[in-house]
């Protein structure tokens, strides 16, 4: 294998763009920002979603029952999701200034954010149970959603970055 | 026999009145939110903002007692009246005293502040924005929800303020400033 000179060179030098490669494959192995972006996508999901049933509940966009129905299941889909493993130590606003508004009291003893996820699975399961069958039905499980999203925003998350 | 004289016209005391439940009524509802009185928050929101415009406008060209011109003190002023604070009588101020007129500054600048940030901010909980909130950008947005809900507390303070004021006039120096508010007319 290393008789042949020129093959010897194409080895070498592939050694030396790997140990090159190396730093730059470490400095994007960032565990905690990957989980922060994976967690901010959730919630783009969530804001997504939810964002057309409220506008539709407050009148501003046209309800649709099909629309509604499948916004509201996939907004209970997503909230029953278990992406613990995106809620790291070390990823709060503190530890990651700049990049989350996550407030260390999430991941404090005496924290009750599995009661507020359980909340939203509960409100978001509600709504996609009658989210089809009229505005009207919409609107009586639209305000406990909000309620729970409320929840967890008051306590959880920082006003700014 | 004492004397009473006008000293608010009666377009500041509905004015004050109406003030009044606005900014309670917006403070609670903005306090307890939820989706289905959210909308009234706005509607405080921007009766608040007519009332203080208006007061604006007044400040300029209504009566005497209520220009910014008869509110302007010199802080020298001012710390003088201070220093008379705790005399067990009356302040024999016609209008704002010194003390009061700073207030009103204040007042009218931290709900005009409210005002303003808050046709800028935006809850996304309850998803509910300011009407000109989408003509900014997402940072600003948060910027200014957040000046928004700290400027909540300060006007909360004034308030306190104002209402402890008023007690301390009328228990320890006997002096009813409620009365004059209603009626329009002071000893």
């Amino acid at each position: 294998m290393f008789n042949n000179p020129r093959r010897f060179g194409l080895i070498l030098s592939l050694l030396a763009a790997s140990v090159i490669a190396v730093p730059s494959y470490a400095a994007d192995d960032d565990a905690i920002g990957k989980a922060i972006k994976g967690r901010q996508a959730g919630f783009q999901l969530y804001s997504f979603y939810a964002g057309q049933l409220f506008a539709m509940a407050k009148g501003e966009m046209d309800y649709n029952s099909e629309l509604a129905a499948t916004l509201a299941s996939n907004l209970s889909s997503v909230a029953n999701l278990n992406n613990g493993m995106m809620w790291l130590p070390k990823s709060d606003n503190v530890a990651r200034a700049g990049d989350t508004r996550a407030k260390p009291e999430i991941w404090a003893s005496d924290s009750d954010i599995g009661a507020k996820a359980a909340a939203m699975k509960d409100a978001s399961a509600a709504l996609a149970s009658v989210a089809g069958e009229g505005l009207d039905a919409l609107r009586s499980k639209i305000g406990d959603v909000g309620k729970s999203c409320k929840g967890c925003h008051d306590n959880f998350r920082a006003k700014d970055f | 026999m004492y004397t009473e004289k006008q000293v608010w016209d009666p377009l500041t005391r509905v004015c004050h009145i109406l003030l009044i439940l606005t900014v309670v009524g917006g403070w609670l509802i903005g306090e307890f939110r939820t989706f289905s009185i959210m909308q009234w928050h706005f509607y405080c929101g921007y009766a608040t903002g007519g009332l203080v415009l208006f007061r604006i406008i007044r400040g300029f060209s209504g009566p005497t007692e209520i220009r910014f011109s008869s509110l302007l003190h010199s802080p020298h002023n001012i710390l003088r009246y201070a220093a008379t604070l705790t005399n067990k009588q009356p302040s024999g101020t016609p209008g704002h005293n010194p003390l009061g007129s700073l207030f009103i500054l204040l007042i009218v600048a931290a709900l005009a502040g409210q005002v303003v940030t808050g046709l800028f901010s935006k809850d996304d909980a309850l998803f509910f924005s300011g009407p000109l909130a989408s003509f900014v950008s997402e940072s600003t947005v948060l910027s200014v929800t957040s000046l928004h809900n700290l400027n909540s507390t300060v006007i909360l303070v004034l308030v306190g303020v104002h209402v402890t004021a008023i007690l301390f006039y009328w228990v320890w120096k006997k002096e009813n400033l409620i009365k004059p508010m209603i009626t329009g007319k002071k000893k």
